[in-house]
């Protein structure tokens, strides 16, 4: 009796201990573009040690800060956010710097940020030559700042980029483009063979860093060979 | 019946207590108080020997997972896989893991501070015992030595951190105990100033205690991090709040003070004559190979070398170590089920200079063409060099690769270690990394240079037990004793400070900082050449002293903050594979026999990435602590 009263009580305390979870799961979320302002095109980035964007949470003291990523074509989203109000900014990206901003997220919200990229890329193009993979492009910076590299980006998946790669053709340029001087990058096919496999197609993208603290290289889109 | 019994029990106890008004002043019987540990000499020794067996030595039972990770209190499982601080670098890579440098990997937050808080106590009472002046001083110097040991370790994982200067008290408020995170100049010169206190107090001397000289060492260790902070602080430059308010990096305004410092350090101890090299001048390069490896294998023969000598002196939980079950090879593992860890690269390898090109790192020639940058792997296309042994093609490295690696087919405690990844048949088809075997003219040959598992080391991924770059290691092993398969058995002791990296130390700031007396630091720097057996002198330039210091103080647990504190790190590792070579007989030379070396990317492998955001650790907690963290976690 006396243990079945024990048993009683325990089950008691732990019903009254422990109230139903009432909160809602995260119902609302973000996304949006990353857009350059003079050409309206989307400003190509890395998946991968690429721009984030900062997202702080009002209303809990001094907590964690956030980051999402942004996909290579320069769409981002997360779709798992609580609705509240979060202080958002793009941070060690590959465009100057743009303020931070207060945004009250609720249900599915959308945020374009116009930027102006440090760099452009113009006349890009890619192409397979031989044994050989060569791109060429010109350069367009925004920035008085050197550009630091230049480099073509080999990888089997679409997202390639400088974090993302098999093969890199890089070439440290330390110094401020010349925007009629057209810059050639090539990756020997047959020297890569192991990692290259012949007959298999690939996704090369050329890109180029500026010489800005922690910035981001500025890319031309990926091109499948 | 036994209800009634308790309850005669509970009944009395509240009677008892209830007539005892003190009961809560009791002194518990079952601990030590501050007053009788440190009322008695005897009591304080025993304290001390806490505090040292607490400070952040990167010895051999140091792993990403921490210090001491050999069976001692408050560590986890001792069997982490062998994954040393080594594999994290360029140095080596582990038989079978491909792991590199983790979010949670050399953390030290709570231990650190739990150290301070302890030396703090002690602190508090020094000038209360009963003890005589040179003793009193002798304390308060190894207190400050031991609390410039935590702040340097502290400082080169978080950057600036909270400065606990004096033991808090609680008064009844977590608020109050909580203390905001210095600047990290502020963190780097309260770490000079502790080394100063410590210099001061102590005594000179050698031994297992600190002294004078292990201050001034660790001061020149510190000081030279934190002047290669500031001057390579650029290289790769951060963002974020912690930076904005000074909490991480320095100006490069900085670095020239620290280097001063650093130098001055070092000129302590040089000038001081108490330390030399050990065996300075070998006849040869082979007597060269072995003194280096003797110096490992038993410290406490090389006093004069060793500054500071951390013991390993008793198998067993909390005292032995590990590094000889984990990273002896193979064929040596008596019963061990897990030896052969430790793969140094190939990379590494080339690093070391050969006798016939001095001054120059010499990358290991496999074919004709002398290309060492094509890593495709086995190609008939090619022409491969041809040796006559699976190590002759390593002839006239310098001593210190014979003295650190075992290479292929090199004896090893009496016996050839086999290291084979393969053959070519005589049409010239090779068949690596796969246990084959073929019969020619009633000889048989396997293609892992011997027919079972307990006969050779190299390539075949049974167990994880055999090497996959093409070497297996040497230094610090015992070659003197059967390995004793069980945990924590080992008890080679480990060398924290020794002489020859305050000469390197000493020749790194007066090249970087272009001050100080560039002739004693080539004449440092030639010194340990010479003991590594070359004949000629190199000058004094950075390339020279960072080549010299990878290959002297390799898996020294050194290379690690080498990356970090210049910061090469994040360049040195962009996307990048390690390298091992395949040795493979070339059956195409029969009857003579032949070996033919392929360089490859480490079979199995993936390139390695160093994210910049490692230079600082995250600060652990700061839900409660309120600290701000470090960028990007």
């Amino acid at each position: 009796m006396n243990k079945i009263i024990s048993i009683l009580f325990i089950g008691l305390l732990a019903f009254t201990s422990c109230k139903k979870d009432n909160y809602d799961a995260p119902n609302a979320g973000l996304s949006g573009r990353f857009v350059d302002a003079e050409t309206g095109e989307l400003v190509q980035q890395d998946i991968i040690r690429g721009t984030q964007i900062e997202i702080f949470e009002h209303g809990y003291g001094t907590g964690q800060l956030q980051y999402l990523i942004v996909k290579n074509d320069g769409t981002y989203e997360n779709s798992l956010l609580f609705a509240n109000t979060y202080t958002i900014k793009p941070v060690r990206g590959n465009f100057i710097a743009v303020e931070p901003q207060d945004i009250n997220i609720q249900g599915k919200t959308t945020l374009d940020f116009t930027v102006t990229p440090y760099i452009r890329l113009k006349d890009v193009s890619i192409n397979k030559n031989g044994n050989k993979v060569v791109a060429s492009f010109k350069l367009e910076q925004k920035v008085i700042n050197n550009i630091k590299k230049i480099g073509l980006y080999a990888h089997s998946d679409s997202r390639v980029g400088e974090p993302m790669r098999l093969v890199a053709a890089e070439q440290e340029l330390n110094a401020v483009s010349d925007p009629n001087h057209t810059y050639t990058l090539e990756i020997d096919l047959d020297a890569n063979s192991s990692v290259l496999k012949a007959g298999t197609s690939y996704y090369f993208r050329a890109g180029a860093l500026i010489d800005i603290g922690d910035a981001k290289l500025n890319y031309a889109p990926a091109v499948k060979l | 019946m036994k209800w009634k019994k308790a309850r005669i029990y509970i009944f009395s106890v509240a009677l008892f207590t209830a007539s005892c008004a003190k009961v809560l002043d009791l002194e518990p019987t079952d601990r030590i108080t501050a007053d009788v540990i440190f009322g008695d000499p005897q009591g304080v020794k025993l304290y001390m020997a806490d505090l040292y067996s607490q400070l952040p030595i990167e010895d051999f039972a140091y792993f990403r997972q921490g210090f001491n990770w050999n069976g001692s209190p408050g560590t986890g499982d001792v069997n982490n896989g062998g994954f040393a601080p080594a594999m994290s670098t360029d140095e080596a890579v582990h038989s079978e893991f491909g792991d590199f440098v983790g979010n949670d990997d050399f953390q030290w937050w709570d231990k650190g501070y739990k150290l301070i808080r302890d030396v703090n106590l002690l602190i508090d009472v020094i000038p209360t015992l009963n003890i005589k002046d040179d003793e009193r001083a002798a304390l308060t110097g190894e207190s400050a030595f031991i609390k410039a040991y935590a702040y340097f370790a502290l400082a080169k994982r978080y950057g600036g951190v909270p400065l606990i200067k004096e033991s808090q008290k609680y008064d009844g408020t977590a608020e109050s105990l909580k203390v905001p995170r210095s600047t990290e100049k502020q963190t780097w010169d309260y770490v000079m100033e502790l080394c100063d206190a410590a210099i001061a107090n102590l005594a000179p001397g050698k031994g297992r205690r600190a002294s004078k000289w292990t201050a001034y060492a660790l001061k020149s260790r510190a000081a030279l991090h934190a002047a290669s902070l500031a001057k390579f602080g650029p290289r790769a430059p951060m963002s974020g709040d912690a930076v904005s308010q000074n909490l991480i990096g320095l100006n490069t305004s900085d670095a020239a003070g620290y280097y001063s410092a650093c130098i001055a350090a070092c000129e302590a101890i040089i000038n001081s004559g108490e330390f030399r090299l050990f065996r300075p001048s070998p006849a040869n390069a082979n007597e060269a190979a072995e003194n280096y490896r003797l110096l490992f294998q038993d410290p406490n023969g090389a006093t004069d070398e060793a500054i500071f000598i951390k013991g390993f002196t008793i198998p067993g939980n909390g005292t032995g170590q590990n590094y000889d079950i984990w990273y002896q090879p193979a064929q040596v593992a008596n019963g061990w089920p897990h030896p052969g860890r430790m793969n140094p690269t190939l990379d590494l390898v080339d690093l070391y200079e050969s006798y016939d090109n001095p001054g120059q790192s010499a990358p290991i020639v496999t074919t004709t063409d002398g290309n060492v940058n094509d890593y495709n792997g086995y190609s008939t296309a090619k022409t491969y060099l041809r040796f006559d042994t699976p190590n002759d093609i390593f002839k006239n490295k310098d001593a210190r690769l014979w003295g650190t690696a075992i290479l292929p087919q090199t004896n090893w405690k009496g016996i050839p270690i086999i290291i084979q990844a393969g053959y070519v048949k005589p049409d010239g088809q090779a068949v690596i990394r796969v246990k084959d075997e073929i019969t020619i003219n009633g000889t048989t040959y396997y293609t892992y240079g011997a027919p079972s598992t307990t006969m050779y080391s190299g390539f075949d991924t049974y167990g994880g037990n055999n090497t996959r770059t093409g070497f297996s290691f040497k230094k610090f092993m015992n070659q003197n004793a059967p390995v004793v398969p069980g945990w924590n058995q080992g008890t080679t002791d480990f060398i924290e400070f020794r002489y020859a990296e305050i000469l390197l130390n000493y020749a790194e700031a007066v090249v970087e900082s272009g001050t100080g007396n560039a002739a004693a630091a080539a004449a440092g720097l030639n010194d340990i050449r010479k003991r590594a057996g070359h004949t000629s002198t190199v000058a004094l330039t950075s390339d020279n002293v960072q080549r010299e210091r990878r290959v002297e103080l390799a898996f020294e647990n050194k290379r690690f903050w080498d990356l970090i504190r210049r910061r090469e790190f994040h360049t040195q590792f962009n996307n990048r594979f390690m390298h091992s070579i395949l040795p493979l007989q070339d059956l195409r030379a029969l009857p003579d026999k032949k070996y033919i070396f392929v360089r490859v990317n480490v079979p199995n492998t993936n390139p390695k990435t160093f994210e910049t955001r490692a230079y600082y650790r995250y600060i652990p907690g700061i839900g409660s602590n309120g600290l701000v963290q470090n960028p990007q976690y």
